[in-house]
């Protein structure tokens, strides 16, 4: 019989190894993945709105908050009904603001969406072809950003779940609240 | 009963009978018939796929996967594509492949039983992976939670009849390549690795191959025309995770070969075969975890993402393990002359992995960065460019000289010999299409004489001239498929050379120029599509005061669910295809037109039908060999 020899054990030792990485890549929180505009200011952007006719939804409207956060939604996104609870649920907490920015939706749904779960916004923006949204780097819908004294410090990728909110969301309001 | 329930029970029967094969792997060996456990998989995933188009046609939106996907308006071939164009439906198609090779092998007329049986079992474990992986984490029969009377479309970008047919194209290919890991499992188990064994492989590796080839292919030319980005190959991770199993797959191929004619390298074929599938596997992974994003992606969920690893693991550490307690006792000792056959297909293994490994760290390496250094770094183009040109000098070079040498020693002058007149022609041509066209760089020209070069000292090989008649030797799918390569090479370098873009903004009435081409904005058309809103621009392409060709770019306003997509309009030409797309901003009067204008891109596809009909035309040959 022939003896083993250590290079015949190479290509499992090196699939391990693989193995390992990719299950930190799993997981790694896709939700916390890095933003370009974390630490960053709000960007600058100025859009028509959803409620009011003759208004506009612009970075000066996050600059009046101390804490907003900006929730980007669309009626034809899913996930985003779960989250709208969660939205709610913070759209009561003192001291913070929260703004939408419909994404790429019609109108008439986008109210119809407000009218049958509630509206937890101060202002809602419309971005109707996603272009407006394009420097908040947005992926896709839902999205959330919180912004305090006008500067982004946290980008939530896809709808936040209950114990998401707990977890991270909270605390991160609890320190600047 | 219900369709959801009778799906699972069809999904369920397919568990069962997959995993009660699959004992058979157990090291007390129990008896179990495989014609019927090997066989039921098939029919009973068959049946599930059926019916899970059935559910789509019928637009049945009690089920949560209809409703994400499907719109009772949509037409009715992208309802049935709509079955396999989500993660869930496309999973059993993949499933649905993997039960199909396993019941065409069970047909196979292989008299050792026992390495036979062994083959089917491994494949049906991995069935039963894939199945478990299905039903419990991406079950397509889910009920819907709530009552809804319309679905929420299918992505209009995925509208498309090619990406109907391109998927399960690419799957048979992908899926494909699971045969071959059951076949290095089975041969290590049964001490079973000889030329009898490759010979039996052969056709299975080659049938992969020209589907995945054809599926890849198919890709390009959709990215192509769809995404109206104006390029074929974006190195983008999902397109670099079907190209990594190709790599290994031809790499593989080419072993087999040797194997079956030298008996020799049987380790190095075996652990071949197990990296073929394993790329294919980690290519699922990245994909469906939602670690890599893309055009392509999935919806991503963790629990998959976990789900898919621990079975990646079972399936690599099992095999990679066996492989390095048997895989060198199964070697014939053998030397290799330097100048030979087979030490040219080596030198072809070495570069096709050099590439794979290139590909592979372009795909993984931003990843590790991010997760270990928490720093983003892009990986272009112009790393995989830069880093395979020298990689594909070399294979073009082996290419030509390989087929040439005779088995086991041959003496390089007469090769060069041999080659040195279409080698010198080709020079010759590139040499005067430069100093009379357009000047060309070092590389290119080394790129295009030595294709040139490859394409016709193949065609050489492919035939042969006897007494005036010209035959076509049993080698002509070798030959074909090096044809193509040689042509791909050639398309690719001369479409990015000569290639040409601009973008205008233009008004109604407004000329265009580029290069030699004259375009005129003729008009905008509006009209309502089926499911769709469309704004169409005209161009025209004038000679002076006749309109050689008319040019339709297209915006398409889709509402379920809300997105515009634009439809490129390209004329192709036997030389150069004419490219134009075009979108309209907000608030101005005029539209933003790009124009590419892309030389040889039928030659592109040209050389992947050149390529699989080569693949094809060896199976032919094989089997009229054999009778």
């Amino acid at each position: 019989m022939k003896q083993l020899k250590f290079k015949h054990f190479l290509p499992v030792i090196i699939t391990i190894v693989l193995l390992v990485f990719f299950y930190q890549l799993l997981n790694k929180d896709v939700t916390k993945l890095s933003s370009q505009l974390i630490e960053k200011p709000v960007p600058t952007f100025n859009m028509s709105t959803l409620l009011e006719e003759d208004q506009s939804f612009s970075t000066s409207d996050i600059l009046k908050s101390d804490v907003a956060l900006v929730n980007i939604w669309a009626s034809w996104c899913i996930p985003c009904r779960s989250e709208h609870e969660i939205l709610m649920l913070l759209s009561r907490m003192e001291g913070l603001d929260l703004y939408g920015i419909n994404y790429k939706d019609k109108n008439e749904s986008a109210l119809n969406f407000i009218k049958t779960l509630g509206n937890p916004f101060k202002k809602i923006g419309v971005d109707r072809n996603g272009r407006s949204s394009m420097v908040w780097g947005v992926y896709g819908v839902p999205e959330t950003f919180i912004v305090h004294k006008g500067t982004v410090i946290y980008k939530h990728i896809g709808p936040i779940h209950m114990n998401e909110l707990e977890e991270i969301i909270l605390p991160i309001l609890g320190d600047i609240l | 009963m219900n369709l959801g329930n009778f799906g699972n029970i069809l999904l369920l029967v397919c568990l069962s009978a997959s995993l009660i094969q699959s004992l058979h792997l157990l090291p007390k060996k129990i008896d179990i018939n495989y014609k019927i456990f090997s066989r039921i998989p098939f029919f009973f995933s068959l049946f599930a796929f059926i019916l899970l188009i059935y559910i789509f046609v019928d637009s049945n939106f009690n089920y949560q996967l209809v409703v994400n996907n499907s719109h009772s308006e949509k037409p009715l071939i992208y309802k049935i594509a709509g079955a396999w164009g989500n993660h869930e439906g496309s999973l059993l198609l993949w499933i649905l492949v993997l039960t199909i090779f396993n019941f065409i092998f069970s047909y196979s007329k292989i008299e050792n039983l026992d390495f036979k049986k062994n083959v089917i079992s491994f494949q049906s474990f991995i069935i039963f992976g894939f199945t478990l992986f299905l039903f419990f984490t991406s079950n397509p029969f889910i009920q819907s939670e709530s009552i809804v009377n319309e679905g929420l479309g299918l992505n209009p970008v995925l509208q498309d009849l090619l990406l109907a047919i391109h998927p399960p194209i690419l799957y048979i290919g992908y899926v494909g390549y699971s045969l071959v890991l059951s076949f290095a499992v089975g041969g290590m188990l049964s001490n079973k690795v000889d030329k009898e064994w490759a010979g039996w492989l052969h056709p299975w590796v080659l049938t992969a191959w020209i589907f995945l080839t054809l599926g890849i292919g198919l890709g390009s030319f959709w990215a192509y025309y769809e995404l109206g980005w104006g390029g074929y190959w974006f190195w983008d991770p999902v397109e670099n995770a079907s190209l990594m199993p190709w790599l290994a797959g031809t790499a593989l191929f080419h072993c087999v070969i040797i194997l079956e004619k030298k008996n020799i390298l049987q380790s190095w074929t075996i652990l071949l075969s197990i990296l073929t599938f394993s790329l294919s596997l980690i290519g699922t992974f990245l994909v469906r975890s939602g670690i890599l994003n893309s055009v392509h992606t999935f919806a991503s969920d963790p629990t998959r993402g976990l789900f898919i690893l621990i079975f990646l693991a079972i399936i690599l550490v099992i095999s990679f393990t066996l492989y390095a307690f048997k895989g060198p006792l199964l070697d014939n000792k053998s030397e290799i002359n330097l100048i030979s056959k087979e030490s040219s297909i080596l030198a072809n293994n070495w570069l096709l992995l050099s590439t794979l490994f290139v590909v592979f760290l372009g795909t993984l390496y931003p990843l590790g960065t991010d997760l270990f250094l928490q720093k983003s770094i892009s990986v272009g183009p112009n790393y995989y460019i830069l880093s395979l040109l020298p990689i594909t000098v070399l294979l073009l070079f082996i290419m030509i000289i390989g087929p040439n040498a005779k088995w086991q020693n041959d003496k390089i002058t007469e090769i060069i010999f041999s080659i040195s007149k279409l080698f010198i022609l080709s020079l010759a041509i590139i040499f005067g299409f430069s100093i009379y066209f357009i000047e060309l760089q070092l590389t290119q020209i080394t790129l295009l004489t030595l294709s040139l070069t490859l394409i016709l000292v193949s065609i050489k090989n492919g035939l042969r001239i006897k007494n005036n008649y010209t035959i076509i030797k049993p080698s002509l799918g070798k030959s074909l498929a090096h044809i193509g390569f040689g042509l791909l090479i050639l398309s690719v370098v001369a479409n990015a050379t000569f290639a040409q873009e601009k973008i205008f903004q233009a008004k109604v009435n407004d000329i265009l120029i580029l290069d030699n081409h004259k375009f005129k904005f003729k008009s905008v058309e509006q009209t309502k599509g089926k499911n769709y809103n469309s704004i169409k621009a005209i161009f025209y392409l004038m000679d002076n005061k006749t309109i050689l060709e008319t040019f339709k770019p297209e915006i398409r306003v889709y509402s379920n669910p809300p997105t515009v997509t634009s439809e490129t309009s390209i004329v192709r030409k036997f030389l150069a295809d004419i490219y134009v797309v075009m979108n309209i901003p907000e608030n101005s009067d005029f539209v933003n037109v790009r124009i590419h204008i892309k030389p040889l891109m039928s030659f592109i596809w040209f050389s992947i039908i050149l390529m699989t009909l080569g693949g094809v035309s060896a199976i032919v040959f094989r089997v009229r060999l054999k009778r």
